[in-house]
């Protein structure tokens, strides 16, 4: 029975931390590149198991190997597959081997490592990269353990610290603050006015809350002057319903989100409208997100009973807050991490064998 | 520390509700082992057993249900807000409820115990009737005090909504607001609440009326005003809220605003009934308190 020496578990990898946005970008594999790259990869000498994790913003190999294996035989074969400058590679990419390998997965699933401090997106890409390895029949028993206990590793130190408390995203701001108005995101009657990119990332946060009442409006059909996109492709993108501009002030009773997002120069909604629209439904609340410079929404319509009004600066706010307070919680969590980490090492060089 | 005394008893509870608070307002902002996840609950349920023994050990001396003075009346309606905030549990969650309830118990409760005059002996008075004697009264007092209690959780989410109204409209994550439920929930919530309390309220006036037909002369007119105004109050509220005359935070502020004039209500009964039970043997202190 052999154990796992340091060298045993290695790790060659890119990430925001080392590189920029372009070289990221000549690293990352292309998606249909994938297969050949696994093959290529296992058929390495020495190396008994692998991994692959290739998002937008990390490209990881993750390995266990025999003592006979030699590191750079993996920097090489990476450089080739890529036709890249192998002292770039070298420079743009970090390697680590044994515990610093455990340690450094623990920190990319509970997301401390994430260009978004707290983010939950990367796990649920580390499962896909593992199920896809995993069925691919290149992964064994230490690389099924050690990323079994990842997964749960990143479920602790979500319970556990406050590096996923608050969302930081636009998008997700809004949908945390319609949360607190509706509770369920799902039922909310969604209407953005125009297509600018806030509108796209409230709609793609909305979309995967389930939402299925979007409705895109805008003063012109032809052409949006903030992102050069038709407000019914827009609709169509997110399998959601238009409504003609002159229906627009007569049909706001209907929604429970009304997001703005125009280049009008004059106030699109005025707090007359807003309070006519308001008697037609008084008891429910009113969630009304002006994303325009110069604004869409009067300022003085939140002084209307039950509505609730926020621009950018006031979302942006929220999620600078709240990302500040994530960083607060990352010393905590990457230390109670490192201690597990350390300790499942420990666990995998006295019991190689252990199942997952 | 006996734990056959009233008081002391309540004190504990108190003590539980008091520690329920705080570790339900930590919780919000840190993380807590697996196993302490539920102690605020736990601590919740801790306190109303030992409340409800201290009530029975009461009920026990004075012969009835413990309501003849303004500390039993207090603890009445803490036992009565526990017992509807468990039961609603049971159906309906709501995220911080039982931390604002055990917030409001410790407060109303540390209140009723701290003024000693609150506890006048009533039942060792020379003549103190036993309450025992008309089951209908027993019966009005403990659904009317039940109906208070729902009128207190219908404050406390009142609060709630207020809280979470502002905690928005500030435009801030603050410091519960994004752990408070959302404020449709709550408004939901408090008008179900304000249904429920007026049913029983009704029962309760249902069931005093057919004592007070019977015995006009145990009720003093100013006592029979207050409660009826007090219930004509709850029922104009309820009506307006179903025909969205008055919701949001009016309607909350006017849902606390309520309870406050039912709690100072019951304050203006308390004082003349101990006179009365003091002098006149032969009216018991209960038909007085709570018609």
């Amino acid at each position: 029975m052999s154990r796992p020496s340091d060298h045993s578990l290695f790790l060659l990898g890119t990430s925001h931390q080392v590189a920029n946005l372009q070289e990221r970008e000549t690293i990352a594999l292309p998606n249909d590149s994938i297969d050949s790259f696994y093959k290529g990869l296992v058929a390495l000498p020495g190396l008994k198991e692998c991994l692959v994790l290739n998002t937008c913003n990390r490209t990881e190999i993750y390995g266990s190997a025999d003592p006979a294996f030699k590191f750079e035989s993996a920097l090489e074969f990476m450089a080739n597959f890529r036709k890249l400058d192998l002292e770039f590679l070298t420079q743009k990419t970090y390697q680590r081997t044994g515990a610093e390998v455990v340690r450094h997965l623990f920190e990319v699933a509970s997301g401390i490592d994430s260009q978004m401090v707290g983010e939950t997106e990367i796990l649920g890409q580390l499962k896909k990269a593992y199920d896809e390895a995993y069925e691919r029949g290149a992964t064994g028993k230490e690389l099924n353990r050690l990323f079994q206990k990842s997964f749960q590793a990143a479920k602790w130190a979500r319970t556990h610290t406050g590096i996923s408390k608050g969302q930081v995203n636009l998008g997700n701001v809004l949908c945390e603050l319609a949360r607190r108005i509706f509770g369920q995101v799902d039922q909310c009657r969604f209407l953005v006015v125009g297509a600018g990119e806030v509108a796209e990332s409230a709609l793609e946060a909305f979309k995967s809350r389930g939402s299925e009442a979007i409705t895109v409006t805008g003063r012109t059909f032809d052409w949006c002057p903030l992102s050069r996109r038709k407000p019914d492709e827009l609709a169509q993108k997110f399998d959601g319903f238009t409504l003609a501009y002159s229906k627009f002030h007569e049909s706001l009773h209907l929604f429970d989100v009304v997001l703005a997002s125009t280049a009008s120069s004059k106030a699109l909604l005025t707090k007359e409208q807003v309070e006519r629209s308001m008697k037609k439904r008084p008891a429910k609340p009113l969630f009304l997100i002006d994303a325009s410079v110069p604004r869409n929404v009067e300022e003085n319509a939140a002084r209307v009973d039950n509505v609730y009004l926020y621009n950018m600066d006031d979302v942006s706010a929220i999620a600078n807050e709240n990302l500040q307070s994530r960083l607060a919680e990352v010393e905590k969590c990457r230390l109670a991490l490192s201690k597990r980490a350390l300790r499942l090492w420990e666990q995998m060089r006295a019991q190689p064998n252990l199942p997952a | 520390m006996n734990l056959s005394e009233v008081r002391d008893l309540l004190w504990l509870a108190i003590t539980c509700y008091g520690a329920s608070f705080v570790m339900g307002m930590v919780k919000t902002r840190h993380a807590f082992p697996t196993f302490f996840r539920e102690s605020p609950l736990i601590l919740i349920l801790a306190g109303f057993v030992l409340q409800t023994r201290a009530l029975y050990f009461r009920g026990m001396e004075v012969h009835g249900c413990p309501l003849g003075n303004g500390m039993e009346r207090a603890q009445f309606i803490i036992w009565s807000l526990i017992a509807a905030f468990l039961l609603l549990r049971l159906v309906w969650r709501i995220n911080l409820l039982g931390t604002f309830c055990a917030g409001t118990s410790l407060l109303l409760g540390t209140l009723s115990l701290g003024l000693k005059n609150w506890d006048t002996p009533y039942w060792t008075a020379s003549g103190y009737v036993r309450l025992f004697k008309d089951p209908w009264i027993e019966l009005h007092a403990s659904i009317a005090i039940f109906s208070y209690g729902l009128f207190c959780l219908l404050a406390v989410v009142s609060l709630m909504y207020l809280s979470q109204r502002q905690a928005l409209l500030s435009r801030k994550p603050g410091f519960l607001g994004p752990y408070l439920p959302p404020i449709q929930d709550l408004d939901v919530a408090a008008m179900r609440l304000l249904a429920v309390g007026v049913s029983f309220l009704t029962l309760s006036m249902v069931v005093g009326a057919m004592h007070w037909t019977r015995h006009p002369e145990l009720v003093s007119g100013a006592k029979l005003s207050v409660t009826t105004a007090l219930w004509i109050g709850y029922l104009i509220l309820l009506a307006m809220r179903l025909n969205n005359r008055l919701y949001g935070s009016r309607f909350a502020k006017w849902s606390i605003g309520l309870f406050a004039l039912a709690l100072l209500s019951l304050s203006m009964v308390s004082s003349k009934t101990n006179k009365q039970a003091s002098y006149s043997p032969n009216l018991p202190l209960l038909v007085q308190v709570l018609r």
